[in-house]
Order: structure tokens, then sequence, then C-alpha cells
């Protein structure tokens, strides 16, 4: 409980340094000879999903991924995308427990001690990472320095009141990204006992109100959807999915899922409620994957031709 | 620059940031995609395999540690219609899920039975590890009973004569199989299709898996919240050596 206490307060301090920084260098910014000057921005976003505690890569008799993922060459790709664009965000789309011993004998600690270490920036959670229950959850929160959000589970009667956020604001080259978090339905997937009294909200609904609150609100550039609803289900198209979301919704800019596994070569290109285009994506699982999306900003001054070009 | 001279132009400049980029709105004006595989082209971070190791040695020892012995191979393929290791996985389940169960409803488990298909690897003769219990199950099912009909039970003997599979069952049941009939004892008790009976399994094959649709609208339900793997590895951490044998239990005539 102190460490998670403590680990919240230096998330604090980071977030006022990070504050202080940003506006110090847009007072900076000034003393240049001409600031209106246009200027592009860049944001890129990685994400990974369904890595389901694969710490090591998989081993080279494996009869399908011999010798593929690994946290650690994942962590020389993040660096050096972080190198080239250090306006990076990078997420997670949930299901991080379970799937090796690593799991079974450490209850998710070196899972997100090692997401940590890789400055991972945000995660929403998947069914099983309720699979040592709620609690066992909560108890390995210390160890991650990165925050869960989920705007669809309320865990008001939990022990991860408070703990897990719908949404995370963040500020990068000062634009605003706003990040929301849904899940899957539990029942039937998870035994009660593992997620208690956690309450599972209708996700459309949901993703109007945190869509109207980032975009109208906040005055997000950028809202992304960080989803583990799963990516379509053929035999039941009727099922909450992330298609099904994107087509239902608007004011959103990008759906990262997990869940179903989906591995997608490049992202889905929805059309939205307002008729406008919008990415789906999902890399797969077990971390044999990271998938990466630009976002080339401009000032709606000087953009003439209207509209943007998604080259995916 | 003195503090106060300092502080007034930060404010001035300040002021400017608001006055001019107050609407300085961003759009998005393209956006590209990219995947990258995770593979050994890509170098790996020291700090993070350093991280791993401590966790790694430990989860190894852990795993490597003998739990129990096999005085032979305990295989699923050795009988016709009944195997070793599922005469052995049927027996120790119904042998620690009962207590819970009786403890639970005053009751006792009829008889337990589980698929075939879910049996994932043997046991070899000699020492048994934690891994083994692994591979042997590494789904999280959990147990389950659930009261059947006689009509139910018919269905279930009927899935398992068209089945023709060395289905896992435990020892309280004789079953013997033609093409149109079947005898079946249930605890040295003729099967009465009036009676209800309590079958032990997993929620898995519960709710419908491998078809086993006899399991799926059960007269009662109960979860013993216990996990099929922990059950393996408590029991084979409570005996010295691990026997089995074909009884015949299941069979065609």
């Amino acid at each position: 409980m102190d460490a998670l206490i403590e680990n919240k307060m230096d998330r604090r301090k980071f977030i006022q340094q990070t504050a202080a920084a940003a506006s110090l260098t847009a007072v900076g910014g000034l003393t240049l000879p001409s600031f209106s000057t246009k200027r592009q921005k860049h944001i890129t976003i990685l994400h990974t999903n369904d890595t389901h505690s694969h710490v090591e890569p998989f081993e080279a008799t494996h009869h399908k991924n011999a010798n593929r993922g690994g946290v650690a060459r994942r962590a020389t790709l993040i660096e050096n995308i972080r190198k080239e664009n250090p306006n990076t965000l990078l997420l997670d789309a949930g299901d991080i427990f379970q799937g090796t011993p690593y799991f079974n004998y450490f209850g998710g600690e070196l899972e997100f001690k090692l997401m940590s270490m890789l400055k991972y920036d945000l995660a929403t959670l998947g069914n099983h990472d309720f699979d040592n229950s709620i609690e066992g959850f909560y108890k390995q929160l210390p160890n991650a320095n990165f925050n869960f959000v989920s705007a669809n589970y309320d865990f008001t009667n939990t022990v991860l009141y408070t703990h897990v956020k719908p949404y995370q604001i963040f500020i990068k080259d000062g634009l605003k990204i706003g990040i929301f978090g849904l899940g899957i339905q539990l029942e039937g997937l998870v035994h009660p006992k593992m997620y208690k009294e956690t309450k599972y909200l209708d996700p459309i609904e949901i993703s109007q109100d945190m869509s109207r609150i980032l975009k109208e609100e906040h005055q997000c550039d950028l809202v992304i959807c960080l989803s583990h609803l799963g990516y379509y289900y053929r035999r039941n198209p009727e099922y909450i999915s992330d298609l099904n979301l994107a087509k239902a919704t608007k004011n959103i800019d990008l759906i990262i899922g997990g869940h179903s596994h989906t591995f997608l070569p490049k992202p889905t290109i929805v059309k939205n409620l307002d008729n406008q285009n919008i990415l789906v994506n999902q890399v797969g699982c077990y971390g044999l994957n990271l998938g990466r999306i630009d976002f080339y900003f401009d000032e709606e001054k000087n953009i003439t031709t209207g509209g943007k070009t998604i080259l995916v | 620059m003195p503090t106060t001279l300092k502080r007034i132009a930060i404010v001035f400049c300040l002021s400017i940031l608001f006055i001019s980029c107050k609407n300085e709105k961003y759009a998005v004006v393209k956006i590209t995609a990219k995947t990258t595989a995770i593979d050994s082209t890509l170098a790996s971070v020291n700090a993070i395999t350093e991280t791993i190791a401590p966790y790694k040695e430990k989860m190894i020892n852990e795993i490597n540690t003998i739990i129990s012995y096999a005085s032979k191979d305990i295989v699923r393929t050795d009988g016709r219609l009944e195997s070793s290791l599922g005469n052995l996985l049927a027996d120790l389940s119904y042998e620690r899920s009962n207590p819970i169960f009786h403890k639970l409803t005053g009751k006792n488990i009829d008889f337990a039975m589980f698929n075939y298909g879910g049996i994932r690897a043997g046991i070899n003769k000699g020492a048994v590890i934690n891994r083994h219990a692994f591979e042997l199950m590494p789904f999280e099912n959990l147990y389950v009973v659930v009261e059947l009909t006689g009509e139910k039970i018919t269905e279930l003997v009927h899935y398992l004569i068209k089945g023709n599979t060395a289905h896992p069952l435990s020892k309280h049941i004789r079953l013997t199989i033609s093409d149109s009939d079947f005898d079946l004892k249930i605890n040295n008790i003729p099967f009465d299709k009036n009676k209800s009976y309590y079958v032990l399994t997993t929620d898995y094959l519960q709710s419908g898996g491998d078809l086993m649709n006899f399991f799926k609208t059960p007269l009662k339900r109960y979860n013993l919240e216990y996990k099929m793997r922990d059950c393996i590895v408590d029991y084979f951490k409570s005996v010295d050596t691990l026997k089995s044998y074909l009884d015949g239990r299941f069979n065609r005539k």
C-alpha cells in the first residue's frame, strides 16, 4: 500500500515536472524569429496487446513462433523509435497476464516491472488480467509505473476503485491526446469470484460519453480508444467488437484492440457515425509484433486541401 | 537577469503565447502505420535480460522440482476405451474434489468424467516434476459438479458410445457397450433412469466444450472453485509413487 502511494506521488511529481518543462519549451519557442512559421507536429503511437506473460522469445523448437517475440528485443525497437521521435506514446490493450509459468509463479510482478522499464504510458485490462482475482491485479499495481484506464468497468465497490480511471490525457509537443479504455463483458468469461463486484457497462454508450468529454470538453487533438473487446466476431456479427464500435461512434481517431489475437498486417479503415475514416488496429499476441501509427498534424489554417491522407 | 525582470519577461512571453497561440488549432493531415515483427534481427536490451534472469532461475528451479515418481509410463493411449492416465486423472479429481463437494452439500459425487482431448501430455516413468503437471493440464479449468437427470446420463452414455473414445471416467463407473445397447453400473448399482446423479467435470466441458451438451442444462450446478491443475499438483505431492491401472471400467462387449 505504501509503495502504491509513493508510486502515485512520483507520478504526480512527474506530471508537474513535465508540465513545467512543456511551458519552458513554449517560452523558448518565442525567441525564434518566426513564431508563425507553420510547423508540422508528429505523434507516434506504439502498441501491443495480449502479450500473455511472454517475457522471453519462443523456444527454437516451437512449432509456430520459433525464436519470435521477447521483451528485451521489443525494448530495442521501442528505444530506437523514441530516439527518432520523442513524442511517442506506448500503449497496451490488455491480457498482460497468463500464458507462461512466469505468471503462475510470480503473479504478474515481472510483466509489470518490464513494462515499466519499457516506459509504457498506459494500458487497459483484459479478461485474463483478472485471473488472480481483482486483488491479485491490485497487488501488482505498485510494480507498474504506468496507469490503467477502463471507462466501462465500474470498479466502485472493488479494490480498484480510484486506481483505474476512465481515461487519461497526455500532452505531447503541445498536443492533447485523450485515451480511454474499454473492457469485455466478464460474465461467462471470468469466474465471478475473480472480478467480484466489477460492473460491465455498455461500450457504445460509454464511448459516446468518452469521445464527447475528450473531444469537446477537453479539446483533445487526438482521441484513442484502448479496447479489449475483440476485433470482430464473424459467427456472431452482432457482438460488440472494435469494428462495430468504430461504426457506432464518432470523434475517435484510433481504436487499438486486443482479445481476439487478431493479427492485422495493417490497420483497418472504418467509416464512423460521422462518415469519417478512422483506424482500428491489433497486432496479434504474445509480443510477436509491435504496432506503430504515426499522426502528422498541421495548423488548421495551413490546411488547404481539407481532410487527411491515410497511408496504410 | 534579476528575478523580478525574469518574472516580468516570462509573464510577457506567456501573454504573447496566450494571445497568439490561443486559437492555433492543429488537425491531423497524414497518418501512416507500420507493424514490426519482434525477432532475432533485433538486439536485446541487457537491462531487460538481467531483470528477467533471477526470475527465470527461480522459475526453472520451481518448475523442475520433483513432486512424485511414476513406476511406469502413464499415458492416454494404452487402452481401448480407457487409459492409465485417464483413469488416474479421473480418480484423483474425484478423490480430492468429493470432500469439497461433501462439505458444500452434505452429498457425495457419483462419478467424474472429462474429455480425452483435454489430456495434453503423458507422464514418463521416473521423476515427475511440476512442469509435467503444466504440460498435462495447461488450461485454467475449474471443477464443477452437475446434478444430471437419468435422461441426461443416458445422453452421456450415447455420447460415449458414438465417440468410441477413451474419455476419462472415474472408477465408480462400470460401462459395457455394444453397438445397440449398454450396461451401466454406478457404484455397483445398476443405473436408474428415474434417478438423478452428481457428476464431476470442468467448467469448460460443462459449458458445452467437446460437444458434451448433456452437461449444459443440469438440474443444478455447483462450482468447487478448485483448478484441475492445482488438484493434479496437490495429488502428485501427496503420493510417493503414482500408480494407475486399466480395470475395464469402460469396455466394449
